[in-house]
């Protein structure tokens, strides 16, 4: 959701303009105070902002890294003393089969599921509305519109209901055609179909960003390159091939490095679905782990350490991203 | 599908304006070359698109209006409508106290995010200093960092400092997601701003401050609305760290307290979709609103200029 906003406000940016020529800066010679003080604005002007992300960003990454290295729990938190053990928190995340088996493949297959699909969906509806004239296009954009609005909150209970065992539409539909029976099938006690509901959800979720964002580049292509294109005889599929996936190359990387940063982080549609509070360890991915082993197990030291793991792998894909990002643009 | 938009504004009968439209797309197949099937396509596949995009806000919506929402099963439409389910989350449950907390919450957050987000945005838009693209970057990484590694520091912090179970606590915690994005963004609409317009108040004789106020504030507006409102949407769809700060059910708000309504063993799924429309409306006619506002303000602000 963020991002888009930042590309259109990039977007409508005008080519920077090269500054004031010299005949009109020899007219707005201020005194050298007046210099001083716009040497000093920038930074007056920042301090709040950065005051608060330094207090409420800047400490808590400092500090959650130097809870991973301790063994901290109530009674540390009671006494208010460090507890440090060195790395035997990542010792013991590391060498447990749970990460492993469970808790890895949950959060990074989801990821590359999700982003997958996202990205295939999210390409397809672009290149259709595209096509679309333009009252259509808006109808079909509201629509869009409303599937990225749905709170994570709410739309993961929507899915909740639709799958609930008893009287969710799914199930009775297939009670109906004969293929289960009424409350006999619970699809959020087993791993695969818990995650495949999660992928539902967030793909739906997930989807909108990707189709706005591709619809703004594709609309940017000049139709002429499509029409001559035409003219020479190349097809629907072979248009798309040659020309739309290279001019929007850095729009694609931009959008699947962003899924990929959102999906590997996912919480509250794990968190808020029948057992992702701790009833089902089975269905943990690092972010629970992590919120679970803190805040039910009151393990503040090895929650910290899991979420410590957890944004280096973001940090690492955040890298790519910006790699991505400045050769696009200038700062 | 061009028919109706094309026609003559002349008052026609049915029948009339089909033959005119017909005849219309007729001349225009001829030169276009677009088939019946590819318009049968593009009918067929936005109706397809929208079903699946809007589905479960609409299952949401009428499981809330349905008058026998726990047994609805399959019924696409529900066979009655009632307003019961959204009485019972107000008088059952807490939820009117629910939203005034979201709404205190989330107002102080927009109000305190965008004087402070539209100073430092002007910083980094305007001004060329030290650091000035560290700054930048790390405005972009610092949106990359999960809340799960925030919330465990933040949450022990503030047991120290007495600041769970407290509204101000909360907003503070939402101030720093929001401020980057909320910078981030400004950034490009200031930018937008030409520096001759800055420069022409100075050639008036403005002060630095009064052209702030008369010229870039009233330029830089709509984006202010727009990230204000993302702001406001980001506070009130916040769950983890309301769920983990607020354990006095009276300091709830929207996202945490949709959990009362969840029984032991049954679920009041009407009670849920209706204080889940409850929430959801407000987000959606917002994000609706401002998608147009973002692009109607970028576009005055470029030309205008």
């Amino acid at each position: 959701m963020s991002s888009s906003t930042a590309d259109v406000a990039q977007h409508a940016t005008p080519p920077t303009t090269p500054g004031p020529t010299p005949a009109r800066r020899g007219a707005l010679r201020r005194p050298p105070s007046w210099r001083r003080a716009q040497h000093r604005r920038p930074w007056l002007l920042l301090s709040p902002g950065l005051l608060l992300l330094a207090v409420l960003l800047g400490f808590p990454l400092v500090r959650v890294v130097q809870l991973s290295f301790q063994d901290y729990g109530l009674r540390e938190l009671a006494r208010g003393e460090d507890n440090y053990v060195g790395l035997e928190n990542y010792r013991e995340i590391l060498t447990s089969s749970f990460l492993w088996q469970t808790v890895l493949p949950n959060t990074v297959g989801f990821a590359v599921v999700c982003v997958v699909l996202t990205m295939l969906v999210g390409t397809a509806v672009a290149v259709f509305l595209n096509t679309l004239p333009r009252t259509w296009r808006t109808l079909c954009l509201t629509a869009v519109m409303i599937a990225w609005a749905v709170p994570a909150v709410t739309g993961t209970y929507v899915y909740v209901w639709l799958f609930d065992p008893l009287n969710g539409l799914v199930s009775t539909v297939l009670t109906d055609v004969g293929l289960i029976d009424r409350g006999a099938v619970n699809w959020f006690a087993e791993r695969f179909s818990f995650y495949a509901i999660a992928t539902l959800n967030v793909v739906q979720h997930g989807f909108p960003f990707v189709a706005v964002t591709v619809l703004s580049g594709l609309m940017t292509v000049p139709r002429e390159l499509y029409e001559a294109a035409q003219i020479d005889g190349a097809s629907a599929w072979r248009r798309f091939r040659s020309l739309t996936v290279p001019i929007l190359k850095p729009v694609f990387a931009v959008c699947t490095i962003l899924s990929t940063i959102w999906d590997f982080k996912v919480f509250t549609q794990i968190y808020l679905m029948p057992g992702g509070n701790g009833g089902n360890p089975d269905v943990y991915n690092l972010g629970v782990w992590s919120y679970i082993e803190s805040f039910a197990q009151g393990r503040y030291g090895m929650g910290s350490a899991i979420a410590v793991l957890l944004t280096v792998i973001l940090l690492l894909i955040t890298v790519v991203y910006m790699r991505t990002l400045f050769s696009e643009e200038e700062l | 599908m061009t028919g109706p938009a094309a026609l003559p504004a002349v008052p026609a009968t049915r029948t009339a304006r089909r033959a005119a439209g017909r005849g219309l797309r007729s001349d225009e197949t001829g030169g276009r070359r677009e088939s019946r099937a590819s318009t049968v396509a593009k009918v067929v596949g936005s109706i397809a698109l929208v079903a699946f995009a809007v589905f479960p806000a609409y299952w949401m919506l009428t499981t809330a209006l349905d008058a026998d929402a726990a047994t609805r099963g399959s019924r696409l439409v529900p066979t009655s409508l009632t307003g019961e389910n959204f009485a019972r989350v107000f008088t059952d449950g807490d939820f009117g106290r629910f939203i005034l907390n979201s709404v205190v919450v989330a107002t102080a957050t927009v109000a305190i995010s965008a004087v402070v987000s539209l100073l430092a945005a002007v910083a980094v838009a305007r001004f060329r200093f030290r650091f000035r693209t560290a700054i930048l970057v790390m405005i972009l990484i610092v949106q990359m960092v999960p809340l799960e590694a925030l919330v465990i520091p933040l949450f022990l912090q503030a047991r120290t400092l007495q600041m769970l179970n407290s509204l101000l606590g909360l907003v503070i915690v939402y101030l720093a997601f929001s401020l980057p994005f909320a910078i981030w963004t400004l950034r490009g609409f200031v930018a937008a701003v030409p520096q001759e317009i800055e420069e022409a108040a100075y050639m008036d004789g403005a002060s630095w401050g009064r052209m702030f106020r008369s010229v870039l504030l009233p330029l830089v507006a709509p984006g202010l609305v727009a990230t204000s409102i993302f702001a406001f949407i980001t506070a009130w769809n916040e769950f983890i760290f309301a769920l983990t700060f607020m354990q006095d059910s009276e300091l709830y708000t929207v996202s945490v307290g949709l959990r009362t309504f969840f029984g032991q063993n049954t679920n009041d799924w009407g009670a849920i979709m209706a204080a889940s429309s409850i929430i959801t409306v407000p987000v959606v006619v917002f994000f609706v609103l401002i998608q147009r506002r973002m692009t109607s303000g970028l576009a005055s602000g470029a030309v205008k200029g």
